[in-house]
């Protein structure tokens, strides 16, 4: 077995323990990469019988309409159950404050819709794509994470996790995160991506998109932002290297269109993938730290 | 392409963090972005942040809990554990080490070996680890000199005697200047053996051995398969084997891995079975061959590691037992010794075990229990208990 192999193999374990443990699993999509690879390894997992996990999708309503249509796609082929909770319904019934600024990113918000969601349906595990070497604080969470009442992660009291014998044992009001692919590095994802043939939102390869330049970063021209007078819009040559919202998403300037030209770009790519790309992480030292305290994947 | 997986036992003033920083930094695995980030001016790089991913851990410079690092050579791919060194958090440590390959155990050549680094010979004895390197770091301090190393090594050989431990090296080092982290250092001639990058890129990682018995524990069971990972030897079509604890024989039907109907499969692959006949069976059996079965009591010996904060092992309380995928109610109804955490030494306490104790201990489960020695078979040979309250996981125990 080689690297692939061995964390394939580890993911396809923690989705059969997650389906034997627990009563209403969900798998969380957000239409990136990751969580696209976790819909491929929970169909490999229980083949040729079909993935028993239904598919959420927490919506910002700032999405990247390719990420809509190939998560509408994506669904339709593998027959799954597909959940959809607006963060914009979220806001109304909660009377929360809409964010301000140039870029206004619901992503904090998305916690309120999630929770809401797990409350609603009664769901005791949710697995999402999350992977250690993704940030400092995943780095230290556990493949299956309990979330308390209120769904706050607690990182200085987390249960032993021993050997592959993951607890999914839990109490009234509590829920577990599941992360499959804790162990993979965004080449080994690639690399998956690259073996098993999986397709993906044409985001990810190289096209033509209109941007400004922000903090030396490429952000897309949407409904979502401000663009103001004093920004130089540009037509450029562009990929995604992670898919979030559009308004804390920034793209990188390439070339790649296929799947090689993109491994090889990033093989060689002197910035990490959250520092490439990600608004959200930057707001301060412990930033994944607090939204996660919160409820946050 | 492999995956190897170490972990680094130490706190932060062994220079663990630097050690993982330096391995990272010499094998080009740190991005520029992040580099920066740690780094408060061009030439002061604090190599602590790079693991230390809680707010509380930075403020406070030390490791709390488990943190997960990788970096790939062109040999293999590294999980590195990063695991606090202080005794309080020897459970952290444990978690951490369940799953790694080699242990790194660090020790200060100036202060030499303390309580922590015993503490950390105990979870390496007790998960019977099969690659242990002690890496006798800060030698630049020390001169370099070879005596020290020596002494050192000396003392460490004698204090684990009584361990019984497998394969130790001992590597002198300074993860500061880079002396024998990932290449020979040119300032201890005396030394003959490699880095220790060489080491791990050397090193055996864990072979499921496919001459073992087979072992195939139930995990799941759909409409039409019974799906589980074989921890053990290897299963063909037309096998006849026995489900445990029923005591049935079957005849393997059909064996899919992926998406393929395959003929063999070997240990560490995850399959999906089909069974002549109407027999049923549930998560939590176990396969094996009509020979070599697994030993299967109510009445077990554990060797364990209480891992509960709030609450000691009490004698006679409901807990829940699982090994592997098989799970049951017990009671652990004596304790038969537990072990001194500086000596090493056997001692009788029979009223509890507090957190981070090491003890064995006698125990009843409810449903008959399928199991193997955890030296020959680990998958079948280990597991853990949980509070019938809290759903917590509160000792970690392997069977002799």
């Amino acid at each position: 077995m080689d690297h692939i192999d061995q964390l394939e193999a580890e993911a396809i374990y923690i989705l059969r323990e997650t389906a034997a443990q627990f009563k209403k699993p969900v798998l969380l999509f957000s239409g990136g990469k990751d969580s696209t690879v976790l819909i491929y390894l929970s169909i490999k997992a229980f083949y040729p019988a079909k993935s028993i996990f239904p598919v959420m999708h927490v919506d910002t309503g700032h999405n990247f309409i390719e990420a809509l249509e190939f998560r509408d796609q994506l669904v339709e082929r593998f027959g799954l159950k597909l959940i959809v909770r607006k963060v914009s319904d979220t806001i109304i019934n909660k009377g929360l404050v809409e964010p301000q600024g140039k870029f206004p990113s619901r992503n904090a918000l998305q916690s309120h819709t999630l929770l809401d969601a797990i409350q609603e349906f009664g769901f005791d595990a949710c697995i999402g794509g999350g992977r250690r070497d993704e940030e400092k604080a995943r780095a230290k969470e556990r493949i299956f994470s309990i979330r308390e009442n209120g769904g706050g992660w607690q990182p200085y009291s987390q249960r032993p996790e021993l050997w592959d014998l993951y607890n999914g044992r839990i109490n009234e009001g509590q829920n577990i995160r599941v992360f499959p692919i804790s162990n993979w590095s965004e080449l080994d994802v690639w690399n998956y991506i690259r073996r098993e043939k999986i397709e993906l939102p044409s985001l990810y390869f190289s096209h033509n998109r209109k941007c400004i330049r922000y903090n030396n970063r490429l952000i897309a021209v949407s409904n979502y932002m401000i663009a103001e007078d004093t920004d130089d819009i540009i037509d450029t040559h562009v990929r995604y290297r992670t898919v979030g919202d559009m308004t804390c998403t920034a793209a990188v300037a390439s070339t790649a269109i296929t799947i090689d030209e993109v491994i090889n770009e990033i093989a060689n790519s002197p910035i990490s993938e959250r520092g490439e790309t990600r608004m959200d992480d930057n707001i301060s030292d412990a930033g994944m730290e607090d939204r996660k305290l919160k409820g946050y994947f | 392409m492999d995956i190897l997986r170490f972990i680094t036992a130490g706190s932060v003033d062994d220079g663990k963090s630097t050690l993982i920083g330096r391995m990272l930094y010499d094998t080009n695995n740190i991005k520029d972005d992040i580099l920066e980030s740690i780094s408060a001016t061009a030439d002061d790089v604090n190599l602590a942040y790079l693991t230390d991913g809680l707010r509380s851990e930075r403020q406070q410079g030390i490791t709390i809990d488990v943190a997960y690092k990788y970096f790939t050579t062109a040999k293999r791919k590294y999980i590195i554990t990063d695991a606090p060194g202080h005794f309080q958090y020897t459970k952290n440590l444990v978690t951490g080490a369940s799953s790694a390959d080699v242990i790194i155990i660090l020790i200060d050549a100036v202060n030499g070996i303390t309580s922590q680094t015993k503490r950390h010979l105990l979870v390496a004895s007790f998960l019977k680890m099969k690659h242990i390197v002690v890496a006798i770091n800060k030698m630049d301090l020390m001169a370099y000199d070879e005596s020290v190393f020596t002494a050192i090594k000396t003392k460490f050989l004698a204090l684990s005697n009584n361990l019984q431990l497998a394969g130790v090296t001992f590597i002198p080092m300074s993860a500061l200047s880079g002396d024998n982290v990932t290449f020979h250092s040119t300032e201890m001639n005396w030394y003959q053996g490699g880095s220790l990058l060489k080491y791990l890129e050397d090193c055996e990682s864990t072979i499921l051995a496919h001459s073992n018995p087979m072992r195939l524990p139930i995990q799941y069971v759909d409409d039409c398969y019974y799906l589980g990972k074989l921890v053990a030897g290897q299963i063909k079509a037309g096998d006849r084997v026995v489900a445990h604890p029923q005591g049935y024989e079957l005849t393997i039907e059909k064996i899919i891995s992926g998406y393929e109907t395959v003929e063999e499969v070997h240990a560490g692959q995850n399959i999906q079975i089909t069974f002549t006949g109407n027999l049923k069976l549930e998560r939590g059996n176990v396969l094996s061959p009509l020979q070599n079965k697994p030993s299967m009591s109510n009445e077990l010996v554990i060797d364990m590691c209480w891992l509960d904060v709030q609450n000691p092992l009490l004698l006679n309380a409901n807990y829940i037992l699982r090994i592997n995928t098989a799970t049951t109610t017990c009671k652990v109804t004596e304790i038969l010794h537990k072990i001194d955490n500086e000596s090493f030494g056997k001692y009788q306490d029979n009223k509890q075990v507090n957190v981070n104790e090491f003890a064995t201990v006698k125990v009843t489960t409810t449903n008959n229990m399928v199991f193997d020695s955890y030296k020959t078979l680990a998958a079948t040979g280990r597991g853990i208990l949980m509070d019938s309250i809290t759903s917590n996981t509160v000792a970690a125990f392997t069977i002799q």
